[in-house]
């Protein structure tokens, strides 16, 4: 880029067209932002202090809560991880599949209520509707993958991303025929309601049942990873398609089984997702779907860890900032929520695309 | 090549590896799924010959025709051709039945399968099972699709002149008969009888058959005189040398002449089929020429209509000190609102556009999709309310003074708004020619090159966007003097992703495909008013299918039609789908 700075003492008229020729435009309007940012958060945060609206209670909650969020992003930002590792293409239905499974165990869910065995079992119950999530979004995750990504192997890169825009439509409107438009609201498990003093701090039992949940599912997950035949077949493939089918690895099933751990890993985030937000719509996985994108570009796309830490920070920063940096500065702060995502992520893909663990950003393609 | 042409080849066969099998288990499926999705049900009583057939069973015997046709599309001999058509359908109706079938004993064990499956209703099933109830029926929907195969494997066997002209023919029927309400108001205003053709919402048994006869008929005799081609030439003046000018001649007065033939719904449509031409052929340029995917283009709409009802509104409650009007007095004459309007759409390109231009193509569209949603949520946030209207938007707009017109009137308008997409038309095409235009197309095709030939990257991309821009801007202008009103509920993403149907479904790059996309995607669904409730799901059917099937859209950009295959012969000279990796670039 043209970063170089004319000879901008010569007056005459030519030298002057070289200067604002290279101009390092973009770099000003990169400068503007992150400075005006930066001004805002300090500003806004002196300020909500100042106000002393929240004392140290609040803030411990909304750490507490947004630990919570940020583990079912890192869930579901795996699930785009792992996809990105292998086939490089962003699987923006993601979000529908999580969606499916969730919406799909609801029904479910209703029906164990009915019959009183989700408050007389309730950890049977909860591995049911895992068990039923997590089946029915590999499903939808397994289809996706052979009619929509596999046709497309080896096009440009746009063209699987434009295709996944028109899955998650697809998908979305797909559920809300098969199961109406209207939000459901799920039943609630008897158990987990209340909260237990953690060395002196009130947490919700559903909170710990998410954070330990979706922990063990990433410990799983990672070990899968890290220590089977299957997972090391996952990374070679990652690592180069072609060697790795020399070496005897079966490609198209590799991607498969990626694909299947996405949809699985999604489904169950689904079931600790109503615990926290308990409400089903066809259009529910949309907004996670791009926060959990957001979170697996944070922590690096294609790292594993770095998706849970993008999950963590971004469940974070979503449940703390609008309250210390947008309080002081804004009315109702909290119509703002999403709007601390998105700027994560366009502030991320600007300025550090690689993410915190992720490989250096590689050569465009 | 992998273990799995090893298992195929040491063979495992069958059911599965009978032919047609797994076509026909597709069909079934889709048939089930467009019942479970409601759509088999909510066409059941739209008529298509009236008395006689309605469209919701005519789309069950469709789908088994098709895949039938399609199975038995590769080379194969006499006796497998009729054996798969047939198989096809069979297995199609019967997979049909059986979820009819299952349906029933669920419900009879006492199972509400409508409590869960919502489309799943008496009506559904009765139209699946052609009124004969699940074990009947399914024996009907077997028949019925044996009957469909038999019928494809006849067509398969027409000469491909009488083929082609049966399939026109049928397709001109279909369009006929569901765009009834459309074609009868047009009759209606020239002024000719419907009466013996159409009869509620349906076409009579003899429409039906004069329909048929001259489209079969017509097609022919075009075919053997050279097509359209002559009948443009028939025409007192034209020759063969300004045949391109007397077709557009020919084209320009129809335009001209169509909002007085419809009513002035049809003409409000149009209005947004034009608002649509817009927006895609600014979208067009963005994505098809200079190969950046922007899934925030709504941000440009909303920032045209936005800008253009603040500075035209006459609404009180918009604060004093607002930037854009000084003083509450004070509105703008539209005229002067649009230049105003397409400089801060092409700054706010700018802004967006400069700090992301360096990214690779997918991050790009992302981050575009979040530049777009945070100005949707800041448009909608209690913060900006004061300038912006909150979730109520920018009210009372002015309308467009055009020497006195009403421009209320959808007719007007849609007069404005096609003279600004034809001028955005003409602008698209220029560009495209274009020194400009030859830069984005070196660009997509290889950045690094296209820099290293002189190319300023960053400066065409630059370019791209603030064209996007100001173009779609003018669409979100259009938007808040049709509606008089700019809220946050017209901006969402779903719009962008509307655009991009439309351009993909066009193709991409191409400019007459943009207008054609518009009124596939745009126009259709508002005249057929069943389509109306499912018109994302068709969306995104549409964005899939295209990208799979036929990624160049229906009228192919020759150059980018190119680019989209090359990969492919790539492909066939390397070693197979492998080279991927090393097609995308990722050494």
């Amino acid at each position: 880029m043209a970063t170089i700075d004319g000879p901008s003492g010569s007056q005459n008229k030519k030298s002057w067209r070289v200067v604002i020729e290279r101009f390092p435009v973009r770099r000003t309007i990169l400068w503007i932002l992150s400075l005006t940012i930066i001004y805002g958060v300090i500003v806004g945060t002196t300020k909500t202090l100042a106000l002393g609206l929240f004392d140290a209670d609040d803030w411990i909650s909304f750490t507490i809560q947004g630990l919570t969020r940020g583990s079912v992003y890192a869930l579901i930002a795996l699930g785009y991880t792992l996809v990105y590792g292998i086939l490089l293409i962003i699987n923006f239905a993601h979000g529908e599949v999580f969606m499916a499974g969730a919406y799909t165990a609801f029904f479910v869910a209703m029906g164990l209520h009915g019959q009183g065995f989700l408050n007389a079992q309730p950890v049977l119950s909860l591995l049911i509707l895992f068990a039923v999530s997590a089946a029915v979004s590999t499903g939808v995750a397994l289809v996706l993958e052979k009619v929509a990504y596999r046709p497309l192997r080896g096009k440009p890169r746009l063209v699987p991303l434009i295709t996944a825009i028109g899955a998650s439509l697809f998908l979305q409107y797909t559920f809300r025929g098969f199961y109406g438009a209207s939000a459901r609201a799920y039943p609630e498990i008897g158990v987990l309601a209340g909260t237990v003093n953690l060395a002196g701090i009130n947490v919700q039992k559903r909170q710990i049942l998410v954070v330990v949940g979706a922990t063990l599912l990433w410990l799983a997950l990672f070990f899968f990873i890290e220590r089977t035949r299957t997972g090391r077949a996952m990374r070679a493939v990652g690592e180069d398609r072609e060697i790795a089918a020399l070496m005897g690895v079966d490609v198209d099933k590799t991607i498969r089984i990626t694909f299947a751990i996405g949809g699985a890993l999604a489904g169950a985030a689904g079931i600790l997702f109503v615990q926290i937000f308990n409400q089903v719509t066809f259009a529910m996985g949309f907004l996670p779907g791009l926060k959990a994108f957001t979170a697996a570009v944070l922590g690096g796309i294609g790292s594993i860890t770095g998706a849970a830490l993008g999950g963590l920070i971004l469940g974070l920063m979503e449940a703390v900032g609008p309250n210390l940096f947008l309080t002081g500065l804004v009315p109702s702060p909290n119509q703002l929520v999403d709007l601390v995502a998105f700027g994560i992520l366009v502030l991320v893909l600007i300025f550090k695309p690689g993410g915190f663990l992720g490989a250096p950003e590689e050569k465009r393609a | 090549m992998t273990a799995d042409t090893v298992t195929k080849a040491r063979g495992r066969r069958g059911l599965s590896e009978t032919p047609g099998f797994n076509t026909g288990a597709v069909a079934g499926i889709v048939v089930v799924y467009l019942g479970m999705v409601g759509m088999i049900e909510a066409f059941s009583d739209r008529p298509i010959i009236t008395d006689y057939i309605n469209f919701g069973p005519l789309l069950i015997l469709l789908i088994f025709y098709f895949f039938a046709y399609a199975a038995i599309g590769r080379p194969m001999n006499e006796g497998a051709v009729f054996q798969t058509g047939i198989t096809v359908g069979v297995v199609g109706g019967l997979l049909t039945g059986v979820f009819l079938i299952l349906v029933e004993i669920g419900e009879s064990a006492g199972y509400q399968v409508r409590d869960v499956f919502i489309s799943i209703s008496p009506t559904m099933r009765d139209v699946l099972s052609f009124g004969f109830g699940p074990y009947v029926g399914t024996v009907w929907l077997t028949a019925i699709g044996a009957l469909m195969g038999l019928l494809a494997v006849l067509t398969r066997r027409l000469q491909p002149e009488l083929r082609a002209a049966v399939f026109s023919a049928l397709s001109v029927l279909m369009i006929g008969a569901l765009g009834a309400t459309l074609f009868r108001v047009m009759l209606d205003g020239l002024s000719i009888p419907t009466r013996w053709l159409y009869r509620s919402d349906g076409l009579t048994l003899i429409g039906t058959v004069v329909i048929l006869a001259l489209a079969i008929g017509i097609r022919l005799y075009v075919r053997r005189q050279g097509g359209a081609r002559m009948v443009a030439l028939s025409l007192p003046g034209a020759t063969d040398r300004n045949l391109p000018r007397v077709l557009i001649g020919l084209i320009a007065i129809a335009l001209m002449a169509l909002p007085w033939i419809v009513n002035t719904f049809v003409s409000d449509v149009l209005g947004t089929v034009g608002l649509y031409i817009l927006l895609g052929l600014g979208l067009n340029i963005v994505v098809g020429f200079a190969g950046l995917l922007d899934l925030g283009y709504v941000a440009f709409y909303a920032v045209g209509a936005y800008v253009t009802a603040i500075l035209t509104s006459h609404a009180s409650y918009l604060v004093t000190d607002n930037p854009l009007r000084p003083s509450p007095d004070t509105f703008t004459n539209f005229w002067i609102a649009i230049p105003i309007t397409v400089f801060i759409a092409v700054a706010i390109g700018l802004i967006i556009g400069a700090p992301v231009l360096r990214l690779r193509g997918d991050y790009l569209a992302i981050v575009t999709l979040g530049f777009g949603e945070i100005i949707r949520i800041l448009v909608t946030s209690d913060w900006l309310k004061p300038y912006l209207g909150g979730p109520q938007g920018v009210t009372d707009a002015e309308r467009v003074p055009f020497f006195g017109l009403n421009t209320r009137d959808p007719r007007i308008l849609y007069y404005l708004i096609l003279a600004f997409a034809l001028f955005a038309v003409f602008i698209s095409m220029r560009l495209k020619d274009s020194r400009v235009g030859r830069a984005w197309a070196a660009m997509r095709e290889d950045e690094d090159i296209a820099e290293g030939m002189g190319v300023s990257v960053i400066k065409y991309k630059l370019l791209a966007f603030a064209m996007g821009a100001a173009i779609g801007c003018l669409g979100g202008a259009f938007f808040a003097a049709k509606l008089s009103v700019a809220n946050p509920g017209s901006f969402t993403l779903l719009v962008s992703i509307n655009v991009l149907a439309v351009v993909v479904l066009g193709g991409i790059g191409s400019i007459p495909g943009v207008v054609v996309g518009s009124l596939v995607l745009v126009g259709l669904p508002e005249l057929l008013r069943e389509f109306g409730e499912f018109r994302l799901h068709i969306y995104g059917a549409i964005i899939i299918a295209i990208m799979v099937l036929r990624p160049e859209g229906l009228i192919p950009d020759k150059r980018r039609a190119m680019e989209l295959h090359a990969i492919e012969v790539h492909e066939g000279a390397g070693p197979g789908p492998l080279s991927a990796a090393s097609a995308e670039g990722v050494q």
